[in-house]
């Protein structure tokens, strides 16, 4: 029988406002929203919680929510960063969003990425799509000088259906000005200023060959380019263990108890929604 | 201790109660029976051989909530508190009492509790009613239930023709009832044999032991395919389920309200997502779903089984489908099919 007292309404979400309001892309589907809070107290709680990987239940009040991934590194500044795709209802009105805008959220949720088992390894990071936005924040503070000496190498690997799709353009331009970092990108096809790879991902990875040594790799994108992937890496030599991917069901609560993402007895927003190789391989063939 | 309590005392006991709790009791309800506040005793329905049709996990967890309230332009926000209420609910089989302590592990157990639950919880008392006779669509007694079971029960009762005997089970029970006779020997020895009786009337629905791993191996196999054949799809095992717990959180805007309405596994759109990918695009994969959540992932996430054989999806499925016999089924193809090489 339980007796707890009257816990907090997890479902309330925290009050926020939009900061910044950008186009991602020259198609406008994708848009990066910067959300600042209007409650000191709830930025010190949500920091505190944070680690990159983890993702939000973003309100948008009269049209309901819509889980995403976190863009941005704690060190960035007293602010949340999101990439959305417009997709639906939901998605549509955050893009109508402008700055000084309220809205809703609830976060972070999930695990994210388990970055203290990470500790003095090289890090090989895939995306493809919006699906980068996470890697984006992984990227973001790997780089960090406080953080950088935690890991070796750093390899990212990112690729778009053209140019006009790819994300975070001028700071990803900055990236091959690093010495402590090596980038490839990568579009479907040729276009005609292009000077990086073409192909798709798991092509451009078996290209570049990464090396499984003392590596973990980090694999997010479409369900396509992750299940051609992830096999692309095995042959390379990384063991299940050390390929970890991000999955994405349609999600309601995010806190284990609407019971829609589940594979198996996992709940994709409490138990994930970063999963290894090995820990897929064990669950039922449900996504 | 087991009291006695004629069957003549049972209004003056009820309306007692009314005095300090709201107390909820299977009643008349158009062709069925609900928990529904107690009005007169010519409106329970304690006689009958089944459970009541709409399940009781209602009474924790309504089958739409507000949960938050807000005003759309300005983005602000007013929490709905949860309120505790006193509540007895008198004449709750075991089945459906076990099914309320198995939905505890998800709402009261682990991080994020769910105040909603908790309040309805927590000064709720289960008072329930023993099956003397249990119905055809019933099979607790292959779930680790039975007829008698007490799993989360302030009381139970035993119905011994002109008197209850009630065995008190909790504190607050004792409480509840206090000032009864004591059962006599020959009365608590009637009762025994009842239980037994009653029990021992339930044929064997389905082996349960090493049920879960055979359904592991099935399943990425056919048998699913044939199980689901005639299902339409309704939904109404799962929303009439005590056990089942899935909702939606949905806004609604004339009411600057978000509510959370139980949902199914059942439907398309329930695992549709925004690309179009549906990794449960056919009956075939939600019919696995629903048997695979009940008998395999609820003894990952909880250790228990998540059925308790309330007959309730049996009972009520528009065609006919038995999760008994859908179960044997897919047990007997893991047994054949797998093994046949």
């Amino acid at each position: 029988m339980p007796t707890n007292p009257s816990p907090r309404n997890p479902y309330q979400p925290t009050p926020m406002r939009v900061l910044r309001a950008y186009y991602e892309s020259t198609d406008r589907s994708l848009k990066t929203l910067e959300l600042s809070f209007e409650n000191h107290a709830d930025s010190q709680a949500f920091f505190k919680k944070f680690n990159p990987g983890q993702f939000c239940q973003l309100s948008v009040f009269g049209k309901g929510e819509s889980p995403l991934g976190v863009a941005s590194a704690a060190w960035e500044g007293d602010f949340v960063r999101f990439t959305i795709q417009r997709m639906g209802s939901v998605t549509k009105a955050l893009h109508d969003l402008k700055p000084g805008d309220p809205l809703g959220m609830r976060g972070p949720l999930g695990n994210g990425f388990p970055l203290a088992d990470w500790k003095g390894k090289n890090l090989v990071i895939i995306g493809g799509g919006c699906a980068f936005s996470t890697l984006y924040a992984l990227t973001k503070h790997v780089q960090h000088p406080q953080n950088r000496p935690d890991f070796g190498q750093l390899v990212v690997i990112y690729g778009a259906r053209s140019s006009g799709l790819c994300m975070y353009k001028h700071d990803i331009q900055s990236w091959y000005q690093r010495d402590d970092m090596e980038v490839h990108q990568a579009i479907d096809v040729p276009e005609e200023t292009w000077d990086h790879h073409v192909g798709y991902v798991p092509d451009v990875v078996k290209q570049i060959a990464p090396s499984p040594d003392n590596a973990v790799a980090i694999v997010c994108g479409p369900p396509i380019m992750t299940k051609f992937t992830l096999p692309a890496l095995v042959s390379l030599g990384f063991p299940p263990e050390t390929i970890f991917t991000s999955l994405e069901k349609r999600m309601k609560c995010g806190i284990g108890k609407c019971g829609r993402c589940n594979i198996g007895s996992k709940y994709i927003c409490k138990d994930g929604p970063v999963f290894s190789l090995a820990e897929l391989n064990a669950l039922p063939a449900d996504i | 201790m087991k009291y006695i309590l004629p069957k003549h005392e049972l209004n003056a006991l009820l309306e007692r109660w009314s005095a300090e709790y709201a107390v909820l009791a299977p009643q008349k309800a158009g062709a069925y029976s609900e928990f529904l506040p107690f009005t007169a005793p010519s409106e329970l329905c304690l006689e009958e051989p089944h459970n009541t049709r709409y399940p009781p996990k209602a009474l924790f967890f309504p089958q739409s909530e507000a949960i938050l309230k807000y005003k759309q332009n300005l983005g602000q926000l007013e929490s709905i508190e949860a309120v505790p209420q006193k509540r007895v609910i008198f004449g709750i089989r075991p089945c459906d009492a076990k099914a309320v302590t198995l939905l505890d592990t998800v709402f009261a157990e682990g991080d994020n509790q769910d105040p909603f639950w908790l309040a309805r919880r927590a000064e709720t008392l289960l008072i329930g009613l023993g099956c003397n006779e249990p119905g055809a669509t019933c099979f607790c007694t292959s779930t680790e239930s039975g007829p008698f079971h007490t799993d989360g029960l302030d009381a139970l009762l035993t119905d011994l023709g002109g008197e209850y005997l009630i065995e008190l089970l909790s504190e607050r029970a004792v409480g509840l009832f206090g000032g009864l006779t004591p059962a006599n020997p020959t009365q608590q020895e009637s009762v025994q044999n009842l239980q037994q009786a009653a029990e021992q009337a339930l044929p064997k629905a389905f082996e349960l032991d090493g049920l879960k791993d055979k359904l592991d191996r099935v399943f990425d196999q056919d048998v699913w395919a044939q199980l689901s054949e005639s299902c339409l799809g309704c939904g109404i095992c799962t929303f009439l389920c005590p056990t089942c717990f899935c909702f939606d959180l949905v806004d609604e805007a004339q009411r600057d309200t978000r509510v959370r309405n139980w949902d199914t596994c059942m439907f398309r759109v329930y695992s549709l997502e925004a690309s179009a990918h549906n990794p449960r695009p056919t009956r075939k994969e939600r019919t696995r779903q629903r048997l695979m959540h009940k008998y395999s992932y609820w003894w990952e996430h909880a250790g228990k089984l998540g059925c308790t054989g309330c007959g309730r999806c049996v009972r009520y499925c528009p065609v006919g489908l038995d999760i008994r016999a859908m179960l044997r089924k897919a047990s007997a193809y893991e047994s054949e099919a797998l093994h046949a090489n």
